[in-house]
């Protein structure tokens, strides 16, 4: 059972086209698994539809038409990209992105970064955290969005489970723990600069090299 | 004068042509009426003209190619433009010469889990209710919606719109989204 989604802002801003790319990821996956978030997307691309609808019409080029007639004869349409699924354990759209390998660092902590061939910039990683251990909270520049894919954690606000997504704000300090019960997996991305902060931030940071 | 608004009807008709007899006159209304409000749409957004003519013309060479696939039961012509022009604008954000093999799981990952009849019923009355609950948003509402669509910083441009402080902009924001969501899914 979901409890937790990402705000009607952050959909309305993934529906318009402008959220990242890397809370983008974070939020897709979301919605692979959210009937109400796919629900919100669809709202609001229909107020993009609608906003369509009454944006006053623009002079365009006297041969506007004619050139677009000329691409429809002209133009070879571009290779669709093949779906594929690279890993077929992790929903969608989220298992068609590379992986890198996973890293051991510290102990009770591994991580392991997604590469988004439509914007090298954006840093998104997965977190596997051991049964007990603290999350470290990456953020402070923007908003921090966690996807969780496998098991639990808990912070002063509620407790986090599989398919659950959180937005934090960056002015919100928290100390989510993961559960007892086992390892935690989660996808995690913020908007603007990644920095982890804490003690695994801390340690980690100079390694993931941003 | 400019000609009467088509229809959602008329448009759907127009498309069909397209989609089955690649008739070039229905691409001419489509492209009459689109092309224009594409532009204006992207020049709002923060392109220039020329770029903005470059998306909408680029958006009614998909909507040739991709007629097909438009499907009636998931969204109005308008919405299906839209999400058509919203792609491209953030390829070309992104300098993306070609979308990647994640962008095209991630943009039909929506359309495809809705396939349900339930939802299918739901998605023809959609735009409609989505259009009459608009015309009810504060005008608070309203800048908050737009800035959301149209600027890049919205959260610092809302907070001028609207003289708010920063630090309280983003849950008046949010407050003000889930309202704006509760009244476009109201009757549903
Ligand atoms: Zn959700």
């Amino acid at each position: 059972m979901i409890t937790h989604h990402p705000s009607d802002f952050t959909l309305a801003r993934l529906a318009a086209g402008t959220l990242g790319a890397g809370p983008q990821l974070v939020v897709a996956t979301h919605l692979s698994g959210c009937p109400r978030c796919r629900r919100g997307l669809r709202s609001f691309w229909a107020v993009g539809g609608a906003m369509l609808d009454e944006a006053a019409p623009t002079r365009l080029s006297p041969d506007a038409f004619a050139q677009a007639l000329r691409r429809l004869d002209e133009t070879d349409p571009p290779a669709e990209p093949a779906a594929r699924v690279l890993h077929p354990d992790l929903p969608p759209p989220l298992n068609a992105y590379e992986i890198g390998r996973w890293r051991f660092v510290p102990p009770g902590f591994r991580w392991r970064r997604l590469t988004l061939p439509e914007s090298p910039d954006a840093n998104v990683i997965m977190l596997k955290i051991a049964a007990g251990q603290p999350v470290p909270h990456h953020g402070h520049s923007g908003t921090e969005y966690t996807q969780v894919l496998t098991g639990s954690f808990t912070d002063s606000l509620g407790r986090y489970r599989a398919g659950d997504c959180i937005e934090m704000d960056e002015e919100v300090n928290h100390q989510p723990v993961v559960d007892q019960d086992g390892e935690c997996v989660c996808l995690a991305a913020v908007e603007g600069r990644l920095r982890l902060s804490g003690w695994i931030g801390r340690l980690i940071q100079p390694l993931i090299g941003i | 004068m400019s000609a009467p608004a088509p229809s959602a009807d008329d448009m759907k008709q127009w498309l069909k042509a397209v989609a089955e007899h690649e008739d070039r006159g229905a691409f001419g209304r489509l492209f009459q009426y689109f092309a224009p409000r594409i532009a204006s749409f992207m020049e709002r957004g923060g392109l220039n003209a020329a770029e903005a003519e470059e998306i909408s013309q680029e958006t009614m060479v998909v909507v040739w190619r991709k007629a097909a696939l438009y499907d009636p039961a998931q969204a109005g012509v308008s919405t299906w433009v839209f999400t058509i022009a919203r792609n491209l604008r953030v390829d070309l954000a992104r300098k993306a010469s070609r979308t990647s093999a994640g962008v095209a799981a991630m943009r039909e990952l929506p359309m495809r889990l809705e396939a349900s009849v339930e939802d299918m019923a739901l998605a023809s009355e959609r735009d409609a209710r989505v259009r009459s609950a608009m015309a009810t948003l504060s005008p608070e509402q309203a800048t908050v919606l737009r800035l959301s669509f149209f600027a890049e910083k919205p959260h610092a441009e809302i907070a001028k719109e609207l003289s708010l402080p920063l630090g309280t902009v983003k849950s008046r924001t949010r407050l003000a989204m889930a309202k704006i969501r509760a009244i476009l899914e109201r009757d549903q």
